[in-house]
């Protein structure tokens, strides 16, 4: 049976709709206008125990909207959904000792008291045994290396301290379902890769379910198996990473490096050339004409050293969210046009 | 694995006192303010009672249980103003900026959860203060020859427990105004509203008992928001301005209404959470 089961869950929010300008501020203290904003649309998922899904897409796809409604936080306008067989937004304590959500962009740590004191307030919250406190407490607190930071006040701790911090108190509870919504936003680049090995080791030794939803390319392809791409509330792919890049990316990326500068001639001027550091040159080709191209240029040209890759998945990502904002722009013209 | 209720209000009790003092100036800064105010309070009453010996006509409400009166009154607002004051505004505002999120995951009864976390010590000695100024005044009331008061364990058990009933309607007045924030987006005004509402429970009711405008200021104290009721009961219980006997009606009353306006508050706390949308990341 899947830990999460998903199906055709909604929520539409009405927003203000406010007009610039002073007259229009006073015109809409009698009289609003509201729009209907489907922040999740229809979707259909299930994840299965001890999967780490990636959420992708675009700001406002409605990827922290999901997570809200899967952990219950929000009310959704239709659809139904069961994570460990409750409903998240009947809000069941029996349902919320078993899961946790940690926003990046959100703190719920005491900010003026050291962190150790929050994670006793979530001991006795959570009902946790002092000795199985202390032994989690103590097992993250090294794994992630800030023991010594323990009482430290959270306000002068750094952004990848208070993060670590933040998941610590969302995992003294060993929770079987997490929520993480974009936990690596605004770190360097080595905090980013400490959390992502955290989060990676944590998932292998405890075997949770975790949906993950990040910006960071090195997040996903470090940590998620299968990629869920949401667009405009929309699911618009489901699969692999592997499934995303043959889906998405039309053509690889070749670079040759050729036995001397002379040997490069005439191949300045192939089309879609991306770099040329003599004796080296990058190029885009088609997929399907990869093997033709270089089979004509290794005839006429000297090579010492072939390299064949993938495009950067960023630069698959963009193409993917291009593609599905383009789709759903022609959805909703097929809807204008047809409705009279 | 049931969350020990006691164990999470002694937590948030300690880490508020860390917190206030390692803020030590501030904590300083507002005992002594709200002190002040409770000193210039008394002294206003005691100016006002140069110039008359009672409130009212055949009210009882001379001057020593008038201030058994006040002394009860800022108990009661010292009570609120430690445990739910900063409570509430702090309700609001996680609404506004979305961190009521995290109150929403917690294994725990959301109510009480968001009900208690700051606990503001510094209001503490305004109750002290209203304490002294109860035993003071009774001391010379019970030794004022013309009176004929009697006050037992059971007067001070009733006392007690009629001041846990106010503070059970204010805190409840407090929550359902929090609430509204829901709605609303934004609500500032609980400070504002508090202080209105406040203005008209500090008298015994006797003074809105005798125009018409009065009564209904009277009514609407006592039954749609009936804050007025329960600071004039426990005062009433050691003051004793009137003969006994005449109180029946109303402590039975303080105590339905506090029940009521607990009940009330629940529910409105319980429909707004049903239209929490969060707020975005």
């Amino acid at each position: 049976m899947p830990v999460i089961e998903i199906k055709n869950l909604s929520k539409s929010y009405r927003v203000y709709q406010k007009r610039e300008g002073v007259m229009a501020s006073i015109k809409g203290l009698f009289h609003r206008e509201y729009k209907e904003v489907h922040a999740v649309n229809d979707i259909s998922l299930e994840v299965e125990e001890g999967e780490f899904v990636a959420f992708l897409g675009p700001n406002g796809a409605g990827k922290t909207t999901t997570l809200k409604l899967l952990s219950g936080v929000i009310n959704p306008t239709s659809g139904t959904c069961s994570v460990l067989g409750h409903v998240p937004w009947e809000r069941k304590n029996e349902y919320r000792r078993r899961f946790a959500l940690v926003m990046g962009q959100k703190n719920q740590l005491w900010w003026d008291l050291p962190a150790a004191e929050s994670f006793r307030l979530n001991q006795h919250i959570y009902g946790i045994s002092a000795e199985e406190f202390n032994r989690t407490r103590d097992e993250l607190t090294d794994m992630l290396d800030v023991t010594r930071l323990l009482s430290q006040p959270v306000r002068e701790l750094s952004l990848g301290e208070r993060m670590k911090m933040e998941l610590i108190a969302a995992l003294l509870h060993k929770p079987d379902v997490l929520f993480l919504d974009e936990p690596t936003i605004g770190l360097d680049v080595i905090a980013q890769h400490k959390i992502q090995q955290f989060l990676k080791h944590y998932q292998e030794t405890q075997n949770n379910t975790i949906l993950l939803t990040s910006h960071y390319m090195k997040d996903i392809s470090a940590l998620c198996k299968r990629v869920v791409i949401i667009a405009g509330g929309e699911i618009y792919h489901d699969g692999s990473l592997e499934e995303i890049v043959d889906r998405f990316s039309s053509h690889k990326i070749v670079t040759l490096q050729m036995a001397n500068d002379r040997s490069l001639e005439g191949l300045q001027n192939l089309p879609n050339v991306i770099s040329v550091e003599a004796p080296k040159i990058k190029f885009r080709v088609d997929r399907e004409d990869v093997g033709q191209t270089l089979g004509e240029i290794l005839g006429l040209h000297d090579v010492d050293d072939i390299v064949v890759e993938d495009p950067p998945l960023e630069d698959v990502i963009a193409s993917a969210f291009s593609d599905a904002a383009e789709q759903q722009k022609s959805q909703q013209e097929t809807i204008e046009a047809s409705s009279p | 694995m049931n969350p020990s209720y006691l164990k999470v209000f002694l937590t948030f009790a300690r880490n508020s006192l860390v917190r206030d003092m390692s803020f030590r100036f501030n904590f300083i800064l507002t005992c002594f303010a709200s002190v002040s105010w409770a000193l210039m309070n008394f002294l206003l009453f005691k100016i006002i009672y140069q110039h008359t010996d009672s409130i009212g006509v055949d009210t009882g409400w001379h001057e020593n249980e008038f201030f058994i009166f006040l002394g009860t009154i800022w108990i009661i607002n010292s009570l609120i103003q430690t445990f739910f004051m900063a409570n509430a505004e702090g309700f609001s505002e996680m609404i506004r900026t979305g961190s009521l999120d995290f109150a929403l995951l917690k294994p725990i009864d959301t109510q009480f959860l968001i009900s208690f976390p700051r606990i503001n010590w510094a209001q503490i000695p305004n109750g002290l203060l209203g304490l002294s100024l109860v035993i003071y005044s009774l001391r010379a009331l019970m030794n004022d020859s013309e009176k004929v008061i009697s006050i037992g364990p059971v007067e001070w058990i009733l006392y007690v427990f009629y001041i846990g009933c106010g503070v059970v309607v204010m805190y409840s007045v407090m929550i359902i105004l929090a609430s509204t924030s829901i709605w609303l987006g934004r609500n500032q005004n609980l400070h504002t509203f508090w202080f209105y509402i406040t203005n008209f429970y500090r008298y015994p009711m006797e003074i809105y008992q005798k125009s018409g405008i009065g009564m209904a200021l009277w009514g609407t104290f006592t039954f749609v928001i009936p804050i007025l009721v329960v600071s004039n009961v426990p005062a009433r219980i050691l003051a004793q301005p009137l003969e006994r006997g005449w109180y029946d009606w109303q402590s039975l009353y303080a105590i339905f209404a506090a029940a009521a306006s607990l009940v009330v508050s629940r529910w409105v706390f319980k429909f707004a959470l049903s239209s929490y949308r969060s707020a975005s990341s």
